[in-house]
């Protein structure tokens, strides 16, 4: 029996490391630290790992190897199961600089009368006495913080994997978590156990989809290494029917994750019941991982059958802008609006990723996803964020009819929520439309310019959404007592002057991210 | 040692599969007559054993020594009313105790019972083995796990309480020490090299493992007798609180059939036993001095002397041992059994690793022991010294002996009344694990 | 596959005699219809009335079984391990041991909050 030992680059790999082991050590702190300390032992651990991983992956990217013509940097490391690229740490750095926000939103004790958004004791029953109990006891779950580092870690190794297998070992990685999260919810606890059960079975039956397109491809070609497909599919070897229905099933599984229509049905539902902390969390950072996820698969092991996958993306990203689009009109809880909101975005994703415009003039389709994920993720944690402020003796107040006359009430909190809208319909001078800018421009240049069109008709219904919003919250009078804008400590405070600050700035000067996306160059095979 | 041993070559296994048709099926017929008497003498003997032990005189009517006792009983059964209960889920109930025999049966296929022989009047050369594979031990367990199954769906099927809850401790309990057991082989195949029963039991000729593996085999012993229902880990058909546990409602042949899985689980789980831990078919010592100890059809007798050893055990701790309470008989499995066994094998492990070519120095690997240990040691106090804190923050409520105006005895962590005629006793919070507050 | 195909065998005779024996019992036994013998058996007492399906069954059974599966799946990645372990030497042990630890952590956890608790 002759054995080699696996080489594995624990350098290169340390942001993921640096990640998952703090997620175990936050496990430990639940077991063995006392409850009175595990909040601030928790958050703090939370944070300071989050930031050294971010440090981690600044001096990775510093530290990338050109490959071949320059055009790509990076390298395959732990035996061909991961690509640490430009892309890869791309994504990184959103990713935690993101998770870094939003974990201050998890740690929030401000708004609820000294108590955290998530559920006493999970797993007492709504309504009993027990979760009376457990209220006035004061307990909170701090397992949020370890579950969110699994998420994080997750989220992380999902657009790095260059693996069908590790691929799919990440995707359930930063899932699991999720859905747990999902039914974490304080208040409004019956609704948060529906979201969070919806999500478990149909992210349960996605996963199947992804796993069995998997299977086919293995089939196809042979190997789940994502180069070894790419050259099966270049050379057209083996059967072609097992390519195509694995191209198809994969596809199905990544755009569920990514919330693309017709698999997005989850989306308002989970965004909705879920706490909004994690709401703003999972609605920003999973749609990263997986359009990195998604870009990486398709450019890199299924870019040379890009004849067959590109009307399937067409046809579904008209079909997502339009839903997210129309949807949204109809909607009267602020949380499904945005919801169908991030849908709409994940069809102008998807636009920019089938422009398939590969760079030279112009700013290339990569490059442009990656930008509008950036500006994405910023605006949807600051949005979400200010949702957590506007309550009533309910909790927070959701329904559209509570925020009017918001903006008598509160001119501040209107005023930053108005822009946040106003960005996410992509009005200038906001990163909303820097962002649909370069993905339009680079679909365009990559002759998807009908494809364009579209969105760019679609995203002026989208606007209208918004609009109705803030003319809510300014032009109409309060409907009954007016909900309180409750005042929040200097975590929410923050994440949302971040948010703000990011969605200014990448409206006004985006050349540095811009550029930033551009250096990441492509993925390497 | 030596290092050159160590490493082995794949599993040669080319004995086995080149029997013809009929050989297979007389070997199969063969196991199958040898555990049906194995099952009847079982029956008979744990019974006059328990009589001795109890001073009584046991079966002695029917045959020799009363040996036909236990076929005398299941005749009896056979001519008594096949009942099925009105609430029973018909299909299920009687598909659970085909499903509890078949595996019991199925199981010994791969239980070496001793080397290559010659059939007699024959010039056949066979294995004394149904066949082997390269993951025998795994398809034992695998194999017994669906007997679990068996078990589950008789109480399930039987729209019973008592069968209900019988059967839910049985699955709860049986695999909680699967996973002890499973982890007890792990030991094992480390030093095999080999999943393959008959190449386990070639490994042992100089040594069994048994002896350089004390902790994984008392492990294994301990969750071999809770693997198979019997006393004290009995708890799926205690009399005491569940009339008959799982078989509560089942009567004549199907009752026959559930018992007859649970003696041929017994000499299963004795005869992976013997395989993997004593050496197998080898005689043991004095004789083995002989050299046609291990040859020839001899290894038979050792074999079936060391399983009856076994036998003789589960039959001394029935007749020892009271029964465990339940919560008591989980603790001791998941806190116990499996951080003892994880902690053994990696122990195990570096001191393999330690003797492998180009392994550790000694030095260190002694300090990374006495590391480990203390570690271990540290975390078995904190955490079998400390409760879940939720009761801790809740006083713990006085033990009233008249609650409800009946006398009751006091629940797990109640200190019983400390002056027995005062009805509101004084709990001392110290020693109860309930009040300790946490560090 | 020559390997596994006397287990059929075995099987055979195993299912054979199980079936042969409940055909049997059928026949050999009497029947004697009463209505209380079909109740479930209760000690004698009305019998409880059951829910369909078996109703609900304690959560601690659900986290048994979980935790069960958790350290089963330990275990297959254990088997394949000791058996090449001399093979792979002191880079089979350290990874190992950093599986073992891994779910180590999380059967700590568990522990320390209850979940191994019978009551």
């Amino acid at each position: 029996m002759s054995f080699e030992a696996p080489h594995i680059e624990y350098a290169t790999l340390s942001p993921l490391l640096i990640v998952f082991g703090v997620a175990l050590v936050g496990v430990l702190v639940e077991a063995f630290v006392p409850r009175r300390l595990r909040y601030l032992v928790q958050s703090v651990l939370a944070l300071v790992g989050l930031v050294a991983a971010l440090a981690a992956t600044i001096w990775v990217a510093t530290d990338l190897t050109v490959r071949g013509d320059g055009a790509a940097r990076g390298s395959i490391v732990a035996e061909g199961a991961i690509a640490v690229d430009g892309p890869s740490v791309f994504v990184w750095g959103t990713l935690l600089l993101l998770s870094l926000i939003s974990v201050l939103l998890f740690a929030e004790r401000h708004l609820d009368g000294g108590l955290s958004a998530f559920a006493g004791q999970a797993a007492a029953l709504p309504g009993t006495e027990a979760e009376r109990q457990a209220s006035t006891r004061g307990l909170e779950h701090t397992e949020v913080y370890p579950l969110m580092m699994f998420a994080v870690a997750g989220m992380m190794l999902f657009p790095a994997s260059n693996d069908l297998l590790t691929m799919f070992v990440a995707l359930e990685i930063l899932s699991l978590p999720l859905y747990l999260l999902c039914g974490l919810a304080r208040r409004r606890r019956l609704l948060s156990q529906e979201a969070a059960l919806k999500y478990f079975m149909l992210g349960a039956f996605s996963s199947g989809f992804f796993l069995y397109g998997v299977a086919l491809v293995y089939g196809f070609s042979g190997s789940t290494h994502l180069a070894a497909i790419a050259e099966a599919v270049n050379g057209r070897i083996g059967g072609q029917g097992l390519l195509l229905g694995g191209i198809a099933l994969i596809a199905v599984g990544m755009l569920f994750k990514v919330g693309a229509a017709p698999f997005h049905s989850w989306t308002p539902d989970v965004y909705q019941g879920a706490p909004t902390a994690v709401t703003a969390f999972m609605a920003a950072c999973t749609k990263i991982a997986a359009f990195g996820a998604l870009l990486r698969l398709f450019y890199v092991a299924f870019g040379s059958a890009e004849r067959d996958w590109t009307p399937m993306i067409w046809i579904v990203a008209i079909l997502t802008m339009a839903v997210g689009s129309v949807f949204a009109l109809s909607q009267t809880d602020i949380k499904r609006m945005l919801a169908y909101s991030s849908v709409a975005h994940a069809g102008f994703l998807l636009v920019g990723f089938v422009g398939l415009h590969e760079g030279g003039e112009g700013i290339s389709s990569l490059q442009s996803v990656l930008f509008y994920l950036v500006t994405y993720g910023f605006m949807t944690v600051g949005a979400f964020a200010v949702v957590t402020l506007v309550r009533d003796a309910g909790g927070e107040a959701n329904h559209l009819a509570r925020w009017a006359g918001l903006g008598k009430e509160s001119p501040l909190v209107a005023g930053i929520f108005a822009f946040f809208l106003l960005a996410m319909a992509g009005i200038p001078l906001t990163s909303g439309f820097t962002g649909k800018w370069a993905v339009f421009s680079s679909a365009a240049q990559g002759g998807a310019w009908p494809l364009v069109v579209i969105a760019v008709l679609l995203s002026v219904v989208a606007a209208f959404f918004y609009l109705r919003v803030i003319v809510l919250m300014y032009f109409s009078d309060p409907v009954g007592d007016a909900p309180a804008v409750a005042v929040p400590s200097i975590l929410t405070t923050v994440t949302i002057a971040i948010g703000l600050a990011a969605t200014v700035v990448l409206g006004i000067l985006p050349g540095p991210v811009l550029d930033l996306a551009a250096d990441a160059g492509a993925f390497i095979r | 040692m030596s290092a050159t041993t160590m490493v082995r070559a794949a599993d040669d296994l080319s004995a086995f599969g080149g029997d013809s048709v009929w050989v297979v099926l007389l070997k199969a017929l063969l196991i199958f007559v040898v555990l049906v008497l194995l099952t009847l003498f079982n029956i008979w003997w744990e019974r006059r054993v328990v009589a001795r032990m109890q001073h009584r005189i046991g079966p002695n009517m029917h045959g020799p020594f009363g040996l036909l006792q236990s076929l005398a009983d299941g005749v009896k059964l056979a001519l008594k009313e096949d009942i099925t209960p009105k609430a029973a889920d018909k299909v299920v109930f009687v598909l659970a105790p085909v499903i509890a025999v078949i595996p019991a049966f199925v199981a010994w296929a791969v239980i070496p019972l001793g080397p290559e022989v010659r059939i007699p009047f024959t010039d056949t050369v066979t294995p004394l083995q149904l066949t082997d594979m390269p993951v025998a031990v795994l398809f034992v367990l695998a194999v017994a796990s669906v007997g679990i199954y068996g078990i589950v769906l008789g109480g399930w099927s039987s729209g019973s309480t008592y069968s209900l809850l019988g059967g839910l401790r049985s699955s709860a309990q049986m695999i909680s020490y699967e996973v002890a057991m499973g982890l007890a082989l792990v030991a094992v195949f480390l030093y095999a090299g080999s999943m393959s029963t008959s190449e386990i039991v070639e490994a042992q000729k100089d040594v069994w493992y048994g002896f350089i593996l004390v902790p994984s085999f008392v492990i294994y012993v301990i969750a071999m007798v809770g693997e198979t229902n019997r006393a004290p880990f009995d708890l799926p058909e205690a009399e005491g609180e569940l009339v008959g546990g799982f078989h509560t409602e089942y009567s004549s042949l199907k009752f026959a059939l559930f018992f007859l899985a649970e003696y041929v689980n017994m000499g299963t789980v004795a005869a992976l036993a013997t395989t993997l831990f004593l050496g197998g078919w080898h005689a043991p010592w004095p004789i083995s001095i002989w050299d046609g100890a291990n040859e020839g059809y001899w290894p038979v007798l050792w074999f079936f002397g060391k399983v009856l050893c076994f036998i003789f055990f589960f039959i001394w701790l029935r007749g020892t041992l009271p029964r465990l309470r339940y919560d008591q008989f989980m603790a001791f499995g998941w806190k116990v059994l499996i951080p003892s066994s994880l902690a053994w094998i990696v122990a195990v492990a570096t001191v393999r690793a330690a003797t492998l070519d180009g392994g550790i120095d000694r030095r260190y690997m002694l300090y990374a022991i006495a590391a480990v240990a203390v570690l271990m040691i540290g975390l078995f106090l904190i955490g079998g010294g400390e409760k879940e804190e939720e009761p801790a923050e809740a006083e713990p409520e006085p033990f009233d002996a008249f609650a409800g105006g009946y006398p009751v005895p006091p629940m797990p962590g109640q200190a019983p009344a400390s002056h027995p005629t005062s009805t509101m006793s004084t709990t001392s919070p110290g020693s109860s694990p309930e009040s300790r507050q946490e560090s | 596959m020559e390997l596994y195909t006397p287990v059929i065998a075995l099987a055979a005779i195993a299912a054979g005699f199980a079936v042969f024996s409940i055909v049997m019992s059928v026949a050999t036994g009497p029947r004697r219809y009463n209505r209380a013998k079909l109740d479930s058996y209760e000690c004698g007492i009305e019998p409880t009335p059951q829910p369909i399906g078996g109703g609900r069954v304690p959560v601690k059974y659900f986290i048994t079984a979980m935790l069960f599966i958790v350290f089963d799946i330990e275990i297959i990645f254990l088997y394949p391990w000791a058996v090449a372990f001399d093979a792979m030497g002191i880079f089979g042990l350290v990874e190992m041991v950093l599986f073992i630890a891994t779910v180590a952590i999380a059967y700590v956890y568990v522990w320390r909050r209850g979940g191994l608790e019978w009551d």
